[in-house]
């Protein structure tokens, strides 16, 4: 029963002011037990807020962030799955599936997380789920038209993660989940 | 689960519980299961191992069906076949509070809350209450009581009470093992070689071992024991087998020792202890922070119950109440943790167990009140026999530590003592005492003092003036005198109160009556032998409660002396008779007065007089308030030494009070005081004289106190020494009116008194009244000193004799240091 929160490409100051208040209103301390953020957040005040909301918070370099000392990729392992981030502009061609598999498989893991494209994807993909948590304040992107604010939740339990995914339609929250079972523990090397 | 466990002493341990009341007896559990409510008893109803066991799988049925509700388990979707749950509403960031994850964030907090004492319960019995098995049980049914129960909520505490009853399953579960394991079978099918045992919840038969057990059959023949039918075994063990057979009634769910089902019972005798499955004591009570429903007095139910105990202490032992109330120990400083874990931190738990046994053997139907006019009055706590034993239980414990809490000076130590109970303690000696203290519990409940409870325990924790403990004293209508009153302070501060008094009144008014009053009211406070205080008191009293203790005690005191008119002893006695008779009637008279100067006149007369008595334990005691008034002069001071220091007091008055007499260095408060003094000239008893001079020397403070008392004396008998009575009593009036430090100012009001005698002779009943207590306090100890063989102290005060010795030495001290103080002040005067 663990919370994970995966956010990114919020793009503040420079794009967005800050997360729609619906987001934020939802996002309280105390029931997140980590937060992954694929990058682009851009300075250190967002940071602190993410910080406040948890206090265990991993973040990967985009390409527009002030904060230079972050990685370009992070692999962390919560319960029985393994998690990959990256921001995703160094995996060209951007928002490609296999090519963000090529990663998946250079960094093993189960589940990679990565950003960049301003819009929510999630795949199953040999054996591991790619997903791309879109743009938390909904940011300009100059490859996507029409940018929702999304981002999304993982539940992770044992073997099981649900994966929920929360977007703003029309001034609307929506929600929507997606069941995901891994086949072995994370013991063993087979996926 | 640890084996270790189990090897605890046999329940012969807990001898001290009949075994008819225990047809379990070894089955803790089942006999538990029993007392709290939840099986039927076997005497209640002809109930068979049947009826136990429908009553058993009912229980489980209703927790089961409670932890699937209650237990939220998010992933599970509410309703098994629906397609798509509302994710806006259930998802787990929802703000919805009727989501499912809203219900598992709240209970999670719970868990928090529960886990923080979950792993701090029993360190030292870690190998079983630490075991995660054992910790996940004891947190879901804490956490299900409490969700059953969101007014109550979770208490620290409850774990503490959880984890024994639990324990006693798992007790008796691995003794259902042992017994499975010398019985095979009886709890097997064994047949064709195949034996289907199941073994903790699951079974899974295993073609290996199935191999190996037909091996083991064919090689074990010779060793197998001889199958015994069902009815030559042990009673005992064919209980066991009874009540585990898995064909019983209810099958499986029946089996009333079950390991499978440990949580299950555990929550049933959880929830039944909280609740006081309709008895009158609910555990839950004690955790509630706001006053029950139909509670008489506005306080918590932990406080009232708390200050039942100090009721019930101050009734049995009075001297040690008064001595923890004037250090300013509340009871719920302590009782909050006894009794909400019903002594759970006090006792290790093997001890914790047996006095467990004999809490839950005791009933706890609510006790019917006849009188309605006590209902005010009664304390929750002590209305059914489980309470009672429960607060007599408490009491016991604290007598046991009785020496060393007298031997304290602040409220810090007292309470550590009290929370530090002692590891290695004679459990069945608490146990006796505790029983015997039930059935006074019970009695007190009846006839409690609501003004001794108001006064002492209302609303914010007044601070209990010496004084009024003192009042409180002579209010109760029974003073036990059968614990030596080792209130080593207080006599320390009667004796300097004796002697102030004695001091400002020396020139008092009818010194003889007073002497004579002194006497008898020493006298009957005196009846450690026989005569018991009350009653004397009792008969004082004649309006309102303290003045009519106090009258009563006087009027006993005169009737003593007059009795004794002839005594030798009484020699003095006889001489002060008629002046007694004075003195009483002038102590009666004394209504309302708030002339303590009065009282203390009196008072100092009835010492003097009491000094005159000889002979008896009555004339010692006397005899001992006379020496300390008589070493307040400072000639005194070497006969006063020897009379504290022997019972013998008389001889040593009678010498000094004469010189005392013709004395009078001190002050002489009020001049009317030298009417009692002249009539002490004439009065042939120097023991009176002495009195007399005493009550001149009546130091303001005295005054004060005393006229507290004397406030209250409603007594408005004619005196017939009307003029010396109103010499004493402006006296008295004019102290009274001053704070009780100068005793010149004393003396100065002495003798701008005028006529109120009334006023004076309230005072002089009252501060008589004090005297004479604080007298007979100060020679029982004495005599307790030095009689030590005599087997007055209590089996609980054998402790307490070695400190009696030093203590006696050492009140001898003091009260010849008082006196010396005493002479000091007169001599400034």
């Amino acid at each position: 029963m663990v919370l994970v929160l995966a956010l990114g490409d919020l793009h503040i100051p420079h794009r967005a002011a800050d997360l729609p208040p619906k987001f934020k209103s939802m996002l309280v301390p105390g029931k997140i037990q980590h937060i992954i953020c694929t990058g682009n957040l851009c300075i250190k005040e967002v940071q602190d807020y993410l910080k406040s909301l948890c206090p265990d918070l991993h973040i990967t370099r985009g390409e527009y962030d002030e904060e230079t000392r972050c990685p370009e990729t992070k692999t962390l392992t919560i319960g029985q799955f393994k998690l990959g981030l990256c921001h995703g502009h160094q995996v060209i061609p951007w928002g490609d599936l296999d090519s963000l598999a090529m990663l998946q498989r250079q960094l093993d893991v189960d589940i990679l997380v990565t950003g960049h494209t301003h819009q929510f994807t999630a795949y199953k993909h040999e054996g591991g789920v790619v997903i791309n948590p879109g743009s938390a304040t909904g940011a300009y992107s100059s490859i996507t038209y029409d940018v929702n604010p999304s981002f999304v939740l993982m539940d992770i339990d044992g073997l099981r993660v649900v994966v929920y995914v929360y977007e703003l339609i029309d001034g609307e929250v929506k929600v929507d989940k997606i069941d995901f079972k891994k086949t072995t523990a994370t013991t063993h090397s087979a996926h | 689960m640890s084996k270790e466990m189990v090897k605890e002493e046999a329940p012969s341990s807990s001898g001290v519980v009949s075994e008819e009341n225990r047809p379990f007896g070894s089955l803790r559990s089942v006999q538990w299961r029993i007392n709290l409510g939840i099986l039927p008893s076997s005497s209640s109803s002809s109930s068979s191992i049947d009826d136990l066991r429908r009553v058993t799988a009912d229980s489980r049925r209703r927790y089961a069906g409670l932890r699937r509700r209650l237990l939220v388990d998010p992933h599970v979707p509410k309703d098994g076949g629906s397609s798509s749950p509302d994710l806006v509403m259930d998802n787990p960031l929802s703000q919805n509070p009727d989501s499912t994850w809203g219900r598992f964030f709240r209970n999670a907090e719970l868990e928090k809350m529960v886990d923080q004492d979950l792993s701090r319960l029993y360190p030292e019995h870690g190998s079983y209450f630490q075991t995660p098995g054992c910790q996940g049980m004891l947190r879901r049914i804490l956490l299900l009581w409490c969700l059953g129960h969101p007014e109550c909520g979770y208490r620290q505490g409850m774990h503490e009470l959880l984890a024994p009853l639990l324990y006693v399953l798992h007790v008796d579960v691995e003794r259902l093992s042992e017994v499975r394991k010398l019985y095979e079978d009886h709890f097997i099918d064994k047949f064709d070689g195949l034996s289907f045992e199941e073994n903790d919840v699951t079974y899974n038969f295993d073609f290996k071992k199935f191999l190996d057990s037909m091996e083991d059959e064919i090689g074990s023949h010779s060793n197998s024991k001889k199958v015994k039918s069902l009815d030559e075994l042990d009673p005992e063990i064919q209980t066991i087998v009874l009540l585990s057979d898995a064909y019983g009634a209810e099958g499986e769910l029946g089996i009333v020792l079950s390991e499978k089902f440990m949580e299950h019972d555990a929550y049933c005798m959880f929830d039944a202890l909280m609740s006081g499955a309709h008895g009158a004591v609910a555990m839950a009570d004690f955790f509630s922070p706001s006053p029950a429903a139909e509670s008489h007095s506005s306080l918590p139910p932990i406080i009232e119950a708390s200050a039942a105990l100090y009721h019930l202490l101050s009734i049995v032992d009075s001297s040690l109440h008064s001595h923890l109330v004037e250090l300013g120990v509340e009871p719920q400083y302590f009782a909050l943790r006894w009794l909400r874990v019903l002594f759970g931190r006090e006792f290790s738990l093997q001890d914790l167990l047996v006095v467990w046994d004999e809490i839950f053997t005791a009933d706890n139907s609510q006790l019917h009140r006849d009188s309605e006019d006590d209902e005010s009055s009664s304390f929750k706590i002590l209305n059914s026999h489980r309470g009672a034993l429960i607060s007599a239980v408490a009491v016991s414990m604290i007598l046991y530590l009785r020496s060393s809490l007298l031997a304290t000076e602040n409220a810090t130590s007292c309470l550590q003592r009290l929370l530090n109970f002692p590891e290695n303690i004679n459990l069945k000696k608490i146990i006796v005492k505790a029983k015997s203290l039930q059935i006074l519990a019970l009695d007190s409940n009846v006839s409690s003092l609501s003004s001794t409870f108001g006064g002492a325990y209302n609303c914010s924790k007044s601070a209990v003036v010496r004084g009024h403990s003192l009042s409180s004293d002579s209010v109760s209508p029974k003073t036990p005198l059968s614990l030596v009153p080792d209130s080593y302070w207080e006599e320390k501060w009667r004796v300097l109160h004796k002697e102030e008094e004695l001091r400002q009144n020396s020139v008092g008014k009818q010194t003889p009556s007073g002497k004579k009053r002194w006497s008898e009211k020493v006298k009957l406070s005196l009846s450690r032998t026989e005569s018991d205080p009350s009653p004397a008191r009792a008969e004082n009293c004649k309006k309102g409660h303290r003045s009519s203790i106090r009258r009563s005690l006087l009027e006993d005191l005169s009737q003593q002396l007059g009795l004794e008119e002839d005594a030798e002893k009484g020699g003095c006695l006889g001489a002060s008779n008629s002046e007694d008779d004075h003195c009483i009637e002038v102590l009666v008279e004394g209504d309302n007065c708030t002339n303590k100067e009065s009282i203390c006149a009196a008072e100092e007369r009835c010492e003097s007089g009491s000094g005159t008595v000889v002979s008896d334990e009555n004339s010692s005691i006397f005899s001992e308030p006379a020496s300390p008034g008589s070493g307040t002069n400072d000639h005194e001071n070497d006969t006063e030494k020897s009379s504290v220091a022997s019972n013998l007091f008389i001889d040593e008055n009678d010498d000094h009070q004469q010189s005392n007499l013709e004395d009078s260095p001190l002050p002489v408060s009020l001049p009317p005081e030298d009417v009692p003094l002249n009539s002490l000239h004439e009065n042939e008893s120097s023991g009176k004289m002495v009195s007399a001079m005493k009550e001149r020397r009546h130091l303001s403070g005295r005054f004060q106190w005393f006229w507290k008392f004397g406030r209250n004396n409603v007594g408005e008998e004619t005196s017939d020494k009307g003029g010396t009575n109103e010499a004493a009593k402006s006296p008295n009036h004019d102290c009274k009116r001053n704070t009780a430090d100068s005793l010149t100012a004393g003396a100065s009001r002495n003798s701008s008194s005028t006529s109120k005698g009334d006023a004076v002779d309230q005072n002089v009943m009252g501060t008589l009244k004090n005297i004479g207590q604080s007298m007979l306090e100060h020679i029982q100890v004495i005599e307790s000193v030095f009689q030590q063989d005599r087997g007055q102290v209590g089996s609980l005060d054998n402790f307490s004799k070695n400190i009696l010795v030093g203590k006696g030495q050492v009140t001898a001290m003091t009260a010849l240091k008082e006196l010396r103080k005493i002479s000091n002040l007169l001599s400034e005067m």
